[in-house]
């Protein structure tokens, strides 16, 4: 677990990288592989700059991900699933790499679709700014993979180098071309891009993504967040925004002065249910914390439940898995 | 039954646990030696279980998994009343949020 913690903020780390240290890795990863170092090291300011850079590269020759990254990572895993077993590989896995692999997978794919977004200029030039992007290595995004490796063998050091110190690289034959870490970074409990107030992911020179629990978003809604209105609200006719406008501006709020009334009412919480034209009603249940919070009073939550809940019980019931008669806490806080 | 916020643990006979898991290597414990049900991406609040037993994932980063307490333990979290829970096994399910075409995992 110190390892995946240690991975986890690998992944979510943010600000200058160190350049010595990453070049170091580099170098490291090119001599483990069997290569001569490269000639050049290249540095740019987010993986949109890098791909930019690779287009105008001369004379760095071919890729070399495959020697640097995917082979070194492939006999590795081989060589602990032979000592580990199936079982002993698979519970290794669970304990660290799966932990971050869903988080920094999705981060990695958002940033890829940001970054064709931003220089596929003309529809034909995607397949051209993909072809770059795949080969890449992830830098800092390789965290749940390195965490499954940690600690187990000195072969992956110089990737993990790369990795602690900056952002994705693209190694060829005679020249490397290495990303800053974003500046910013701001994510949800569940690790999702999450921010209200400006993007959710950005680096040095303006690259940079917005989100709302995860949910891309332009950057121009954002602004137009903070004066919503219950009728703006209404007239918003993409489905997908409209729902992140509800949450933002808060359910409850959205219920009181729509003057919204519980559909259903009992000892687990409250049912709400707000019709909307075009798109199926959200339904909600309001939950009480059990806890108290330090000044005594008791956090109101709400969660989203599927339209076809009846009962405060059975959405409740439905949020882990269970249908209503079989949801009974002895003890809950 | 026990809730915790956004977990619930469920007793389950050991009769009900699938053989493979009985003897299945556990999850390793974090650095303050505790089995980690649940964990916040930003704050580092969790979810965990003091004491000696075993947590079992069976699938995907966020569960289903099966907790075996031999001896009972207490399940703890920075902003909830700590749970005393009996001895035996346990299934622990994340709470979840429906969203339209999807299902998404709440975080507390």
């Amino acid at each position: 677990m110190q390892h995946v913690n240690s991975w986890r903020n690998v992944a979510a780390a943010t600000g200058r990288a160190d350049r010595a240290a990453a070049e170091a890795g580099v170098r490291r990863a090119y001599r483990t592989a069997g290569l001569a170092e490269p000639d050049r090291i290249i540095w740019a300011a987010s993986p949109r700059a890098a791909v930019e850079t690779v287009e105008k590269l001369t004379d760095a020759g071919r890729s070399v991900r495959e020697e640097v990254r995917t082979r070194p990572w492939a006999e590795e895993r081989r060589r602990m699933y032979d000592e580990l077993g199936p079982a002993g590989w698979s519970a290794l896995w669970s304990a660290t790499g799966a932990q971050l692999w869903e988080t920094t997978a999705a981060l990695a794919e958002r940033i890829r679709t940001g970054v064709v977004a931003d220089l596929a200029v003309r529809p034909e030039d995607e397949g051209d700014v993909r072809l770059v992007l795949l080969d890449a290595v992830l830098g800092q995004h390789d965290a749940a993979w390195l965490a499954a490796f940690d600690g187990r063998g000195d072969r992956l050091t110089g990737l993990a180098e790369v990795a602690r110190n900056a952002g994705w690289w693209w190694p060829y034959e005679r020249a490397v071309v290495i990303a800053e870490r974003p500046d910013v970074l701001h994510r949800d409990e569940a690790g999702r891009l999450d921010h209200g107030e400006g993007p959710a992911l950005a680096y040095g020179d303006g690259f940079a993504l917005y989100a709302w629990r995860g949910m891309p978003v332009p950057a121009a809604f954002l602004a137009e967040l903070s004066t919503l209105t219950p009728e703006r609200i209404r007239a918003e006719e993409n489905a997908e925004l409209r729902r992140v406008m509800l949450e933002y501006y808060g359910y409850d709020r959205y219920l009181t002065e729509s003057g919204a009334e519980p559909v259903h009412r009992d000892e687990t919480g409250i049912l709400w249910r707000i019709a909307l034209d075009g798109d199926e009603d959200v339904v909600m249940v309001e939950v009480v914390n059990s806890t108290p919070e330090r000044d005594g009073t008791h956090r109101t939550y709400w969660l989203r439940v599927p339209p076809t809940t009846r009962t405060a019980k059975d959405g409740v019931a439905w949020t882990f898995g269970l249908e209503g008669a079989a949801y009974a806490p002895v003890r809950q806080t | 039954m026990y809730r915790q916020g956004d977990v619930l643990i469920m007793a389950l006979e050991e009769s009900a646990v699938p053989a493979p898991f009985l003897e299945a290597p556990g999850e390793l414990r974090d650095g303050r030696g505790r089995l980690v049900l649940a964990l916040g991406e930003v704050t580092g609040h969790a979810h965990a279980v003091q004491g000696p037993g075993r947590l079992i994932r069976e699938a995907g980063p966020f569960g289903p998994m099966l907790l075996h307490l031999p001896e009972g333990g207490r399940v703890v979290h920075e902003e909830h009343a700590t749970i005393a829970l009996p001895q035996g096994w346990f299934r622990v399910v994340r709470q979840r949020e429906y969203a339209p075409g999807a299902v998404r995992i709440v975080a507390d």
